[in-house]
């Protein structure tokens, strides 16, 4: 090396002097073949001998194809492990309030669990072959730090696999007595192997946005350091939850679906009930979403501003732009869901409600318009020049977190009270103390709405530690109080009130099933949002700060070609998701047709629907 | 329908209120379309409440709503997104390649690969020189031009003023420096302190002394964020010491006395 270093130098100085001294030209040549030999060999060490680091496709390229199958495996992945949750509850609810439709809604539901299952798997083992094909140095890197967690992964996948198995074949043989509790068992089991299914390969994606290394201790010990990184357990919940708003409003459309087209008025009655049921644990799930995603943004701030700056500030910032278009248009479609709810399943309802609605939409669509007003504005020259910079004097003051954190917290109670207000719908109260506890009701939402907003304008005023702490966490504190106060107080007055507008399920127009398939759509948009807005906070690391990304799709792709794969990625899950239905039910309408008039089919309204708290408990 | 085209009528004049307000307020046109659309989803959503059921539609039909249905909603996603402001993965590009650049020049593969591309070079002229020499005869050869400098950046961190203020200015957007500081009226998130008048408060020298040591210097007024170490300490290791000293040069040259940039103190 050295000796290559001295030659050039050697005829860097001498060519120079060449002029006029033709005769050293040959003793020059001759030096120029010496250097050549050792060179030769030294660039194919560099390079041909060298570790393969990335591998390509052509056309499509290695980055495109690995983002649409990874994002179709987590989609799927999500839908496999929210499903489950979303079935166990519903037979726990069937088994404890003996409510049979409960089970009939639950077994529907696992039945798609053996073929989406198998369908996850396939993805997840596509998306391995290609990570180990495209990417090779980094796997290799991610096995050396993970390889513990690659063993207990498998084991935990024949857990799961078992398990499904036994829950799903075994749910016409456990039905009764002791039985049926086992299968009650079997169903926390699945819930509890799929979640470890779940958290384990999280701390491989989160330790790539935030790693912790150790250069010293065991595998073991280094694999658990790296797992429990600032960002796993944010994301964990955060997905948790997800998942469960992404089997709810799949839950929901799948009935929408089946609603439009189902001929008979008992299926009528049942898929609209089944739509209801997907809405209602949607919107659940999604209450509480926010709050989670708040905490796992915090943690980024506090494992490394710089990423934070990157998503909330820097090239990302007008991505939660979109975020907050698609959120809005999901709670008007779940409010709006509940109001045509109101309308047409409680007749006379909606003459009572329609001022309040009213009132919501107007209170939805002014929150929306706060959540989507960006901090700097896109104007032209002159624009910017008569408002005195980019920073308009009253929208600016819009665009900053603490006016968004206090518009969603107002979102989420005004769907809360969406919700309140369909519950109550066709009842009147009995209870000597209605109008004592209506009034601590309504005091409670008005006052917790003024504290919220208090809090926003005064975040103003604060420092950004203080806000980010104690301010936002207040606010969402008094968000889940008030859920949580108003909520088992309406159980109570409902529980004595009178029905007087019975509930007529498979009233609704076919737009509400439009409406369900529209919301699990915007969910799954969403989704394939944040999981371009994750990847695309590192930047160009592969591993955040580790190791960096040397392929030629190291950079992130701009917004507007990055919303074309987020669409195929929605419409190719769409589809995948219709298969695995019509797969799952292809020999139903057989069935049904051998069957008729022996089936169980719901009758009853369920308490939270409105229905008397005695119907569909004599099946 | 009566109450549909009522509700329209609402939607619009409230929408066309919002559009006034929003004009008076000289908001850019954006935001006044903005406004008006987010008061016709209402009217939409709300007159949706009472709209007569359509068909249910099957077969073939339902086929092509579906697909139409796809279509639009694929279309609009990516036109939507398209119009929002972009940014360009060239400039991240760009930034990645200098960056990696660095690195393999710091690296012996780097090195190995700097001297192979001097020693082709060399090659290349000593072979043009030889067929001159072929081709002349004994006529006088013209002087050889001077040999480029391998790493033109670097050549231009050594050259003129110009050059200097251009990396300088490179370096403040490949560091992302406007992220916490503002400078020209652009950037800053309030982290950081304005920066316009730094080139009469602190030499080059200090300059680059606070990049290098963020902690040798406190803004006047910036106590909290100096305490909990806001500016990074990693721009000794991400610039090499002359780019470090064209930021500081080009960041000295900016002496806009209106803008109020706080006073540095020194600290250690």
């Amino acid at each position: 090396m050295s000796a290559i270093q001295q030659g050039v130098k050697t005829i860097q100085r001498a060519l120079p002097a060449v002029n006029g001294h033709r005769a050293w030209l040959a003793g020059l040549l001759l030096a120029a073949g010496w250097l050549a030999l050792p060179s030769m060999g030294i660039a194919a060490e560099g390079t041909g001998a060298g570790p393969t680091e990335y591998r390509d496709v052509p056309y499509i390229g290695s980055r495109t194809l690995v983002w649409i199958v990874a994002q179709l495996h987590l989609l799927l992945a999500g839908f496999v492990l929210g499903v489950p949750i979303f079935a166990w509850l519903c037979e726990v609810i069937a088994w404890r309030g003996g409510e049979k439709r409960y089970d009939k809604l639950a077994k529907e539901f696992t039945k798609l669990l053996t073929s989406a299952y198998a369908t996850t798997a396939l993805f997840g083992g596509i998306l391995l072959f290609l990570l180990v094909a495209f990417y090779p140095k980094l796997m290799n890197y991610l096995t050396d730090v993970f390889f513990p967690s690659f063993l207990l992964y498998c084991f935990l996948f024949l857990l799961e696999t078992v398990t499904l198995y036994l829950y799903w074949y075994g749910w016409d043989a456990m039905q009764e007595g002791r039985k049926k509790s086992l299968h009650v068992f079997l169903g926390f089991l699945l819930n509890f192997f799929a979640l470890f299914i779940m958290i384990v390969p999280n701390a491989w994606a989160t330790f790539q946005a935030s790693p912790v290394v150790i250069a010293e201790g065991t595998a073991f010990e280094r694999a658990w350091a790296a797992t429990w990184n600032p960002t796993w357990w944010p994301i964990n919940i955060h997905r948790l939850i997800a998942n469960v708003v992404l089997g709810g409003y799949i839950c929901g459309a799948y009935a929408g679906v089946r609603y439009l087209s189902v001929k008979n008025a008992e299926d009528r009655e049942h898929y609209d009930w089944m739509g209801y049921v997907g809405n209602f644990i949607g919107v659940f799930g999604l209450l509480a979403l926010p709050f989670a995603g708040y905490w796992l943004m915090r943690e980024i701030y506090q494992y490394n501003q710089q990423m934070g700056i990157t998503l909330m500030g820097g090239f990302l910032s007008w991505l939660f732009i979109l975020q907050a278009m698609l959120i809005g248009v999901l709670f008007l479609g779940s409010n709006y869901y509940f109001w045509l709810g109101i309308t047409y399943r409680i007749p006379g309802s909606e003459s009572k409600y329609r001022k309040a609605m009213l009132m919501m939409l107007v209170s939805l669509l002014l929150c929306l318009a706060v959540w989507m007003t960006p901090h700097s504005l896109v104007a032209s020259i002159e624009e910017a020049q008569k408002m005195g910079g980019a920073h308009h004097p009253l929208l600016g003051v819009l665009g900053v977190m603490s006016a968004k954190m206090t518009v969603s917290n107002l979102m989420i109670l005004i769907t809360f009270m969406s919700f309140v207000m369909y519950w109550r719908a066709g009842k009147r109260d009995t209870a000597g103390w209605a109008a004592f506890g209506k009034a601590v009701m309504g005091a409670i939402l008005v006052l917790a709405s003024i504290a919220v907003i208090v809090l926003g304008v005064w975040g103003y005023f604060v420092p950004a530690i203080v806000r980010i702490n104690y301010f936002s966490t207040s606010q969402v504190l008094i968000v889940i109080f008030v859920i949580l106060t108003i909520t088992p107080l309406t159980a109570l007055l409902l529980k004595s009130a009178k029905t007087t507008t019975e509930m007529v399920w498979g009233s609704m127009p076919p737009r509400a099933g439009y409406s369900l398939v529209l919301n699990a759509v915007m969910v799954i948009l969403l989704m394939t949002l944040m999981g371009y807005a994750r990847s695309s906070s590192r930047v160009h690391w592969h591993v955040y700060g580790v190791m960096r990304d040397t392929s030629p799709y190291a950079y992130s792709p701009a917004l507007g070609s990055a919303s074309l794969i987020m669409a195929f990625c929605t419409f190719f899950f769409c589809i995948l998701v219709a298969f695995i239905f019509w797969v799952a039910t292809m020999g139903d309408k057989y069935k049904t047709a051998a069957s008729a008039g022996k089936g169980e089919l719901p009758h009853g309204i369920p308490a939270m629907a409105g229905g008397a708290p005695n119907k569909g408990q004599q099946e | 329908m009566g109450n549909i085209f009522k509700k329209l009528g609402v939607g619009l004049v409230v929408g066309g209120v919002l559009v006034g307000v929003a004009r008076s307020q000289e908001l850019p046109f954006d935001f006044q379309l903005l406004f008006l659309i987010i008061a016709l989803i209402g009217a939409v959503l709300f007159m949706l409440l009472d709209a007569p059921s359509i068909g249910v539609m099957s077969g073939r039909k339902s086929l092509a709503a579906v697909a139409v249905f796809w279509v639009l909603l694929i279309t609009v996603c990516f036109v939507g997104a398209s119009s929002l402001p972009q940014f360009d993965p060239e400039d991240e590009r760009a930034k990645i390649t200098k960056l990696l650049e660095r690195e393999r020049e710091k690296s012996e593969q780097g090195k190995t690969e700097k001297l192979l591309a001097l020693a082709k070079s060399l090659d290349e002229q000593v072979k043009k020189l030889e067929d001159r020499l072929k081709g002349v005869g004994g006529e006088a050869i013209p002087a050889v031009a001077p040999i480029p400098p391998a790493g033109g950046r670097r050549a231009a961190v050594a050259g003129g003023e110009d050059d200097v203020m251009k990396v300088g200015e490179e370096q403040w957007q490949l560091q992302e420096c406007y992220n916490c500081h503002k400078l020209r009226g652009e950037g800053g998130k309030k982290r950081g302190p304005e920066l316009d008048n730094i080139g009469s408060l602190l030499t080059v020298e200090e300059i680059q002394q606070k990049i290098a040591d963020p902690k040798s210097f406190m803004a006047e007024g910036y106590d909290k964020e100096y305490a909990k170490g806001i500016m990074p300490n990693k721009f000794k290791d991400l610039m090499d010491p002359k780019e470090m000293l064209a930021l500081a040069t080009w960041l000295g040259s900016f002496k806009n006395a209106s803008v109020n940039t706080p006073k540095p103190i020194k600290k250690s």
